[in-house]
């Protein structure tokens, strides 16, 4: 491409705050109603209590958004921070940005944990959080750079419309001799035509020379980023060492640091392999447990799916290095070399593939019934350079799929287009389609929610059936997992903050196959530790694999091996190092159960947040059909027998069907009582007067949102 | 003989997945084990076989995702 051209509208100078022990107390935000550019000091108590990161970027939005702001209002901010630990070089996982936005799917606030350099560079060039709002006329680029300290907002044409080409025009224009310094944030045409629009964060693969990227996948935030015509944010900066965070004991950095690095480049080569083969090695184990989804969800395994796990991509997958944080030994972000697409803008030219990782192979592979590791990297590709989110895109089409099975929608209503599934080449135009808010596509760009509403209204499709296997719930996509026979997993979706994204709590193996949570009370626990573990990284700037995917060889002797206590120890012991502020894996806990609790009544102040909230498709329950059942009988019927002491002697299928379904409905309920009183809210699952008074969010606007909700 | 994380131990005829992990200790985090570089899970324990000379590792699989 020729050189590009950009329109300086605003450009300011200032002076670049210094880092002290990981935080430089400084927000930046862009309005791009007025062009103006701002930066505000952080106040000491918002630290103190919202930590970074996610904490940072709620605390944010509260004070951006009203009860009545829509994703596509103006006022809608998009936040992107670290945390006092993000810009760690060689810890693992050290170097995340955490992305939030009011979702066009859920019309909540909505989280998403991704790779790439932008968050570290983004602090480093003096700001801890940035948050984006108002709309621009025309394309803009928000360009942050941290060594000419400067800020610049640039009107944009003529540039690629896609993430793929985009981010690596941008990142060769803003520092043509050492790309390196350069992480771009970019969406894409998908993010202008669907509602689950994505969100590419890149880094340079120095190895590689050339651009790669991690996705900020859920909610569509991607969406939200178009529909304020963002191009792009840009964050540059020059070289990063273990001094830059400016850390209150660098020594003990050092030390913890070289610690855990060590441990996993010594146990993952024995443990999952993740540098080999990233999360595909989860493709065989979630199939043989019966948890991978397979055609929308209805089984939970398939003969075919080796051909689309580790065996194949460990030989598919371009050899080198592949972390998406420097030095992090986990290094799982691999991709395909010199792919060659056979459908759309690139067909027959050699691009690099990002991914595919686990979900997406799941989410695009068998739960649509396409058993073809070619067509997975291919549907990888265009979700990413179109900026789509592949897992709404591939639990959207799965129910779409089922949906023209089930003749709920016909060849009339697809454009002609068989979408049974298994047929890839439809599914792939589905997808251009999407990008282009085309035809059928359009539609399924909405997201199951709206398909919903659309396919029983226009279309005359049984509402019923559709409630039951439409998998969204608070109107997310249902990340991969089946959660069938895990009532722990069920919670773990159904009662997440944001919608069914397994980041919150993923307890299939503890509850399911280690049956180590046997009670209701055992789950609620499970459901209350978990998920704050796994906030705390969010509000850090960490990744959430290296606690608990390679883990130490004397594990399973400790007391609670669940939990990898060492590993805690050491997350403490870099918390401390980092920010000076002496802690133990305990107060992990209460820093992230503040901001977990105001998240939720944040969710309450948009007018969601309750009981009836945290609801699931029947399918993430049981089975819905007598198929479903059938394929299952021995297990579904030992249960009515044994566990609910029914005589089944003279029940059909259906009968059977329709009897486990009270029971675990059931279930699921007595699981919410568990769990919201576990956490401390009521029985409609708002936090109490008592609990916010514990956490120290007791804020007068809290408490105005609690009232409104019958709670003083 | 077979090896098991880097030990060596004793083959027999017949020796399933299930029979090896009945005679170790510690072994209720192992539902996923990897032979001769294979992945095998608890389900399939009991129905595979393990060929002498063959290389296990335990994988401890606490979380994921
Ligand atoms: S563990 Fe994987 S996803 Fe996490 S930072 Fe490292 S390379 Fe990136």
């Amino acid at each position: 491409m020729d050189k590009i051209k950009l329109k300086e509208i605003k450009c300011i100078s200032y002076e670049r705050a210094e880092i002290k022990k990981g935080y430089t107390d400084k927000s930046l935000r862009v309005n791009l109603d007025s062009n103006e550019i701002t930066i505000s000091p952080i106040e000491e108590r918002i630290k103190n209590k919202f930590i970074g990161g996610k904490g940072y970027d709620l605390w944010l939005m509260w004070n951006a958004v009203k009860a009545s702001t829509r994703w596509n209002d103006p006022e809608n901010t998009i936040c992107i921070s670290s945390g006092p630990l993000g810009g760690t070089p060689g810890y693992p996982g050290g170097g995340k940005s955490i992305v939030t936005s009011i979702s066009p799917l859920t019309g909540a606030p909505i989280d998403s944990n991704v790779g790439g350099y932008f968050g570290p560079y983004k602090k480093f060039s003096g700001f801890d959080v940035i948050q984006v709002d108002g709309k621009a006329k025309k394309d803009a680029i928000i360009f942050i750079d941290g060594i000419e300290n400067k800020i610049k907002i640039l009107e944009a044409s003529d540039l690629p419309t896609d993430s793929y080409e985009l981010s690596d025009v941008l990142t060769r224009h803003f520092d043509e001799d050492k790309p390196v310094n350069v992480s771009v944030v970019t969406a894409g045409p998908g993010a202008v035509h669907t509602n689950f629009g994505c969100l590419n964060f890149s880094w340079w693969d120095a190895g590689r020379k050339r651009v790669r990227y991690k996705q900020a996948g859920r909610g569509g935030i991607g969406t939200v980023f178009a529909d304020k015509k963002v191009k792009a944010i840009v964050a540059r900066f020059g070289a990063i060492s273990m001094k830059s965070n400016n850390p209150a004991d660098l020594d003990a950095l050092k030390l913890v640091t070289k610690a855990h690095s060590k441990e996993i480049r010594e146990l993952d080569p024995k443990q999952n392999r993740m540098s080999l083969v990233g999360t595909t090695h989860l493709v065989p184990i979630m199939n043989d447990h019966d948890c991978l989804p397979v055609h929308n969800f209805k089984f939970g395994s398939h003969p075919e799916s080796r051909v689309i796990g580790e065996e194949v991509y460990e030989h598919i997958f371009d050899k080198g290095f592949d972390g998406c944080w420097k030095g992090c030994t986990v290094a799982c972000s691999h991709g395909v070399k010199d792919f060659s697409p056979f459908t759309g803008p690139y067909k027959g030219k050699k691009v690099f593939v990002d991914g595919p990782e686990y979900e997406t192979v799941a989410g695009c592979g068998s739960s649509l019934g396409i058993f073809d590791a070619h067509t997975i990297i291919e549907i990888n590709f265009y979700c990413d350079a179109y900026g789509m989110d592949t897992i709404s895109v591939g639990t959207s089409l799965a129910f779409v799929m089922e949906c023209f099975e089930n003749k709920l929608i016909t060849l009339d209503h697809t454009g002609g287009m068989d979408l049974s599934f298994g047929n890839r080449f439809n599914a792939l135009e589905i997808i251009h389609q999407m990008a282009g808010g085309e035809g059928f596509g359009a539609i399924v760009g909405k997201g199951i929610r709206q398909m919903k509403q659309i396919f029983a209204k226009d279309f005359g499709a049984d509402a019923a059936f559709m409630q039951d296997i439409g998998m969204e719930s608070k109107g997310l996509e249902f990340s991969e997992y089946m959660t069938k026979e895990s009532l722990a997993q069920q919670g773990g979706y159904g009662l997440a903050l944001k919608g069914p994204q397994h980041d919150e709590a993923w307890l299939i193996f503890l509850d399911m196959v280690h049956n180590f949570m046997p009670t209701f009370e055992d789950k609620a626990e499970a459901l209350h530790w978990f998920p704050m573990f796994r906030t705390w990284f969010g509000l850090c700037g960490l990744c959430k694999l290296p606690w608990n995917d390679i883990i130490p060889e004397d594990n399973k002797n400790t007391s609670e091996p669940a939990k990898v206590a060492k590993h805690l120890g050491w997350y403490a012991d870099l918390f401390s190092a980092v920010t000076g502020r002496k802690s133990s894996p305990e107060d992990l806990i209460s820093m992230s159960e503040a901001v977990y609790n105001f998240q939720r009544i944040f969710n309450l102040k948009m007018g969601f947040g309750t009981r009836e909230h945290d609801t699931l498709p029947y399918r993430a329950v049981g089975p819905v059909t007598v198929e479903e059942y059938e394929s299952r009988q021995e297990r579904y019927d030992e249960q009515l027998k044994e566990k609910y002491s029914l005589d089944i002697g003279d029940m059909d299928s259906k009968e059977k069907v329709a009897v486990l379904r009270q029971k675990r409905e059931e279930q699921y309920e007595l699981l919410k009582d568990a769990v919201y009183e576990r956490r401390g809210w009521n029985n409609n699952g708002i936090p109490t007067i008592e609990t916010v008074k514990r956490l120290g969010i007791d804020f007068p606007e809290v408490l105005e949102v609690l009232k409104k909700n019958g709670v003083e | 003989m077979i090896e098991v994380d880097e030990k060596q131990m004793p083959w027999s005829k017949d020796m399933t997945m299930a029979s090896l992990l009945a005679t170790l200790e510690n072994v209720e985090f192992c539902s996923v084990v990897r032979l001769n570089g294979r992945l095998v899970s608890s389900p399939k324990f009991a129905e595979t076989i393990i060929p002498d000379n063959s290389k296990i590792q335990l994988l401890p699989m606490v979380s994921g995702g």
